[in-house]
């Protein structure tokens, strides 16, 4: 099947001035401004099939929110090509934003002195949604994001996670076939991380909307994504299936040992001993070579064990390992 | 579409229409500015100096009035909304919809519009009555002729405000600049003094500006100072300003959607 988002060679170049310390700075930078340039997104290339949750990760700064600007027409590429939906969004920004849900976790679209079913009302305008659609959609997104308790408050008494659900619905009413997150958890508690996520997936199985979301939090990424796209200084430094990301990454799973008494010997040729805190001890061993459960017996032959447990990496580490090794690109 | 500028004005109306102590703050300052500037003029005309022949102070008085009503009906916060909204960064969610934005930002200037002229203007216009007798227009075809000029002062108006705002794309430092254009506006216009008191240069000047076509034009009209003819033609000047800094604002939108620079990771 084609590819609902296709991206080629994206370049976004800043112009950064430098301005300098001092009131002689200042005026020096005034009259003859130090200009360098900057590559905020620097060749990145990547496609996405439809039905597909994508998750776009990358460090403060790394370029992720300019590619999104960019994918939904606000922000030109210096060069490279973009296609969503077959269509280029600099060419035709209505007609790809038509297509597009977006929501902004730190940004409102939402009208702050209407209530909540005002806003809806006028997005219904906006996108010309025919009444019949319109009432389905906001009838099932009313039940799935709990909306009936706040549609008739005004947006700006809404709490953060009510309004972040406003938003997500907000960005749905229109039945768009792609849906851009850009930290949709942020701030939120355990309780509407929860609905949200639920959400997505739901819409996902149900609607096959492709999903995009850029996160800083990765429980979201594990929890929703399939394949993950990290960027670091602009430039795409993974991607693929998160599992083999995390497993190419992180090779090694850690054995935490508790013994009951002190013992002399506790060396193993299967695993490195990389921590140790009284009776407690850290192996380190790599996964392709040996399993847990083999590393455990043959530690429970010579070692008096009183506990144990197995930690595996999760996503925060691997992704941790891809930001020490690109920093500086 | 017209439904979703029409659903923006009809919100924006509701909404301010439950702002009830800034309309009180707003009706009080203009109040005091509108009896400070007629009772100057009084003072003034006592010392019964010739200078000032050119109008009667009846005249002026309503000129007074009706200036400072409109002023109060002339909604341009266009400059401001984009101003903010850039600086939030709050702009890019205006623009993944489907609609064109500064379409929308006038509607919600209408919207605003209506509120005042109920909320604003009408207890203005009352309280003037009571202090200086009702301010009649000089005849009822003058009168016609005031509604559609006061359409086209309103047009140049926002249009000199959006194109403020479409600087703030480029200047992330707007500042005072969209004050420095009101304090134009106000003297140019002739709103708080009109024009006709200025040197003879100034006048000739500002023939070839758009400001005095903003307040003095459609004030001109409904005191009679200025007969069918001269009205008609002036509000073809008008009508070519518009037209004038429409042409500018889209072309000057069009280069900056292709530059546009957003605030904000």
């Amino acid at each position: 099947m084609d590819a609902v988002i296709e991206v080629k060679d994206l370049v976004k170049e800043y112009i950064i001035v430098k301005k300098e310390s001092g009131l002689r700075g200042s005026v020096k930078s005034l009259l003859f401004p130090k200009k360098t340039k900057f590559n905020g997104v620097n060749g990145i290339s990547f496609s996405i099939a439809p039905g597909e949750i994508v998750g776009y990760i990358g460090p403060n700064g790394a370029g992720k929110s300019t590619t999104i600007k960019m994918l939904t027409g606000i922000l030109h590429p210096t060069a490279g090509s973009i296609q969503v939906c077959g269509i280029s969004p600099q060419a035709d920004r209505k007609a790809v934003v038509r297509k597009l849900g977006v929501v902004f976790g730190q940004r409102t679209q939402l009208y702050w002195d209407l209530r909540l079913g005002e806003s809806f009302e006028l997005l219904r305008r906006i996108y010309q949604i025919d009444q019949q659609s319109y009432d389905n959609n906001l009838a099932i997104l009313t039940e799935v994001l709990k909306l009936q308790d706040f549609i008739n408050t005004p947006v700006r008494q809404l709490s953060l996670g009510q309004r972040m659900r406003g938003d997500i619905a907000a960005a749905m009413l229109h039945s768009p076939s792609i849906l851009f997150l850009d930290e949709p958890t942020i701030g939120l508690d355990a309780d509407a991380k929860h609905a949200i996520r639920n959400f997505i997936k739901e819409i996902n199985r149900t609607r096959s909307v492709t999903v995009i979301l850029t996160t800083h939090d990765l429980d979201d990424v594990e929890q929703l994504c399939s394949r993950i796209i990290v960027v670091n200084n602009g430039k795409i430094v993974e991607d693929g299936p998160i599992d083999s990301i995390i497993h190419k990454l992180t090779p090694h799973r850690m054995l935490v040992v508790e013994l009951q008494e002190p013992c002399d010997d506790l060396t193993t040729p299967h695993a490195e001993i990389i921590k140790q805190e009284g009776l407690r001890i850290w192996y380190q061993f790599e996964k392709e070579r040996i399993s847990a459960s083999e590393l455990i017996a043959a530690l429970s032959q010579k070692l008096p064990i009183q506990d144990i447990s197995v930690k595996e990496p999760n996503v925060e580490d691997a992704i941790r390992v891809v930001y020490k090794t690109t920093a500086t690109v | 579409m017209l439904q979703a500028y029409w659903y923006i004005t009809k919100m924006k109306l509701l909404v301010n229409l439950t702002y009830r102590f800034e309309v009180f703050t707003s009706v009080a300052t203009n109040l005091i500015l509108m009896l400070a500037s007629v009772f100057l003029w009084q003072t003034a005309y006592k010392g019964g100096s010739g200078s000032v022949e050119a109008l009667s102070l009846q005249d002026l008085t309503t000129y007074t009035i009706l200036s400072i009503t409109i002023s109060t009906i002339f909604v341009c916060d266009v400059q401001n909304t984009i101003y903010s909204k850039i600086r939030e960064g709050q702009i890019v969610t205006d623009f993944y919809r489907p609609i064109p934005l500064l379409a929308c930002y006038l509607a919600e200037d209408i919207g605003e519009m209506f509120s005042s002229l109920l909320n604003r203007a009408l207890p203005l216009i009352v309280f003037a009555s009571l202090f200086f007798g009702i301010p009649w227009p000089s005849s009822f075809q003058n009168f016609l002729l005031f509604l559609p000029s006061c359409v086209l002062s309103y047009a140049i108006l926002w249009l000199l405000s959006a194109l403020i705002g479409l600087v703030a794309f480029w200047v992330m430092e707007l500042g005072n600049m969209g004050n420095v254009k009101d304090a134009i506006v106000r003297v140019l216009s002739g709103s708080i003094v009109p024009l006709w008191f200025f040197p003879e240069s100034v006048q000739t000047v500002s023939k070839f500006l758009p400001f005095q076509y903003t307040y003095q034009t459609p004030l001109g009209i409904y005191i009679g100072n200025t007969n069918v003819i001269d009205a008609l033609s002036s509000m073809a000047v008008q009508a070519v300003w518009v037209g004038i800094l429409y042409l500018i604002l889209t072309a000057g939108w069009a280069r900056t959607k292709k530059k546009t620079l957003i605030q904000g990771g």
